[in-house]
């Protein structure tokens, strides 16, 4: 059984002004498989982001299914962890503070939870930073914030929305390559939402092309590269630039900023 | 410095004028901060009583005020009446936050209850405190009761606007974060909601505070029995102007103080430190 299932999703709005009925997605049919990192990649404004936020419990759909390990799953909750392009950590609670929330609200004792927190802040370097506040935090080590807050919480499926899009291209080029490493070691299953070509298929076992709005399945690659992988290694890859440039042709010339780097 | 001079930035400070030292150092001290405003304002006051221009029956300088202030608290009717107005206040106060914070959380997050009283909210909030003391006076008489409900009266509007302003402020993110994670309504409310809009609930006390004390002058003025307000209408009849004086500074030292002593440190230790604050300069 697959950990998620997506069975034609669809998604229409009201236009307030017109009374219009607007489809976003049109139909969208996908699964991913237990400790299977897959990306979502479409152009700007195709709803890639709305299929994630239905997944995730924070918007409703029109019509289909969206099962987690074979149940149907409504409203928000912590099977379905969420890792967001603004981080959205609170900026109330110190890192520590942060990372533990999930486990407070399971109920996990003090002292168990502090343990977790440890291992998983080493997880993504930001041992040391337990007392700090976000806001003392660079944008980098923030979503290493906000990834080791879902972490933790050993979701089912972790569900990650454009997480490094703000984030220089620089730091990006290294978060791409410690989550990589991360994914490798704990194998979590993986619902990754991005419009960058080459993040896609370096990160992800396999990538779901969507169309334009409203949204449907174009194509669905899978990315025969081998683990585990470096960037530097991987860029090398003659299959690495067959695979962008397939999916650069299938979005139609690609963006300006799906370009490497 | 326009000579080659070589890096040497432990004698830069020497080569500064001694005057502008003295000033950075005198400036950096909180006393002087935080005084040094009123000394000019002094120099003027005590100026112009002293050249007699201005009819001595209408007007008071500082050392007839400060003579008056000696005397009412030897005489012990300062530090009553301050202890009057300051109880009032309390009370006020008190029951105005106990009253406001769950009104203002309830309104701010139930949508039908916000459409049921937001009408209500704007109708009472335009009758002005005083507006009421007629009424509370033939109800309640020269009561404590009386002054008590217009400071809550005051306090309890400008706090639910503070609160409904400061939950509508909340990220939605930070709330979905929350249940994503794990956390219930109850829970998103204690961890997210409150602690999210705290700034902005923080500032609606102030306010609502401020208004509060005002709101206490006026009703004692009014209602008039002791008390601070009182005794500035008092002396007005009796034609002791330096105490009216007096009444004034009171007012003014003491609201300072309340807002350094209380409201300063308490927004420092929780908006402050969590860097919202910063985060909500940016925003704007």
């Amino acid at each position: 059984m697959n950990t998620l299932e997506i069975n034609n999703l669809r998604k229409e709005y009201v236009d307030h002004y017109t009374g219009e009925t607007i489809p976003a997605i049109g139909e969208v049919t996908f699964s991913i498989g237990e400790g299977e990192f897959v990306s979502v990649l479409g152009p700007s404004g195709c709803g890639k982001t709305t299929v994630l936020n239905i997944v995730a419990g924070f918007i409703d759909h029109t019509a289909g299914d969206v099962l987690v390990h074979g149940k149907s799953v409504h409203g928000p909750g912590p099977d379905r962890g969420v890792v967001f392009q603004s981080h959205a950590l609170f900026p109330w609670k110190t890192v520590l503070g942060n990372v533990t929330f999930g486990l407070r609200m399971k109920g996990v004792p003090r002292v168990e939870r502090e343990r977790a927190a440890a291992d998983i802040l080493e997880l993504v370097g930001l041992s040391g930073f337990e007392r700090k506040y976000p806001h003392e935090l660079s944008g980098g080590m923030q979503q290493r914030l906000g990834l080791a807050r879902v972490l933790v919480n050993e979701p089912e499926v972790m569900l990650m929305d454009e997480p490094f899009a703000s984030i220089d291209a620089q730091t990006r080029r290294k978060l791409q390559q410690d989550l990589t490493e991360i994914f490798e070691k704990r194998r979590p299953t993986v619902f990754f939402v991005t419009h960058d070509i080459d993040e896609a298929v370096f990160l992800s076992d396999r990538v779901v092309v969507l169309s334009a709005r409203p949204s449907t399945v174009a194509e669905i690659i899978d990315v025969d590269l081998p683990r585990p992988r470096t960037w530097r290694e991987t860029v090398e890859d003659p299959r690495f630039r067959e695979y962008t440039h397939h999916i650069e042709e299938r979005l139609g010339g690609g963006e300006p900023d799906a370009q490497a780097g | 410095m326009t000579t080659m001079t070589p890096p040497a930035p432990t004698r830069a400070p020497a080569r500064v004028p001694l005057l502008r030292r003295l000033g950075t150092v005198l400036l950096a001290h909180p006393i002087v901060r935080t005084l040094g405003p009123f000394v000019p304002f002094l120099l003027i006051w005590w100026a112009v009583a002293a050249t007699g221009s201005v009819n001595a029956a209408f007007f008071a300088g500082p050392g007839e005020v400060w003579q008056s202030f000696t005397e009412l608290v030897r005489k012990g009717m300062m530090p009553s009446y301050l202890g009057d107005s300051l109880e009032r206040l309390a009370y006020g106060v008190g029951f105005g936050l106990l009253i406001g914070l769950p009104l203002g959380f309830v309104v701010a997050l139930s949508s039908w209850a916000r459409r049921l009283t937001w009408p209500l909210l704007l109708f009472f909030q335009a009758i002005a405190d005083i507006a009421w003391l007629p009424i509370l006076i033939v109800w309640f008489g020269f009561s404590l009761t009386s002054v008590t409900f217009v400071i809550v009266y005051t306090v309890v509007f400008p706090l639910m606007l503070g609160i409904v302003a400061g939950v509508d402020q909340v990220p939605r993110e930070l709330v979905n974060a929350a249940r994503s994670l794990g956390a219930g309504r109850l829970r998103v409310f204690f961890e997210v909601i409150v602690p999210g809009s705290l700034p902005a609930v923080a500032s609606g006390v102030r306010t609502g505070l401020g208004y509060g004390w005002r709101a206490l002058i006026a009703a004692e003025i009014i209602v008039g029995t002791s008390g601070i307000g009182f005794m500035m209408f008092d002396a007005r009849r009796a034609g002791e102007v330096s105490q009216v004086f007096l009444g004034m500074i009171v007012l003014g030292v003491l609201w300072y103080a309340l807002d350094a002593l209380i409201l300063a440190p308490f927004e420092r230790a929780t908006v402050e430190r969590w860097g919202l604050v910063r985060q909500m300069e940016a925003a704007r």
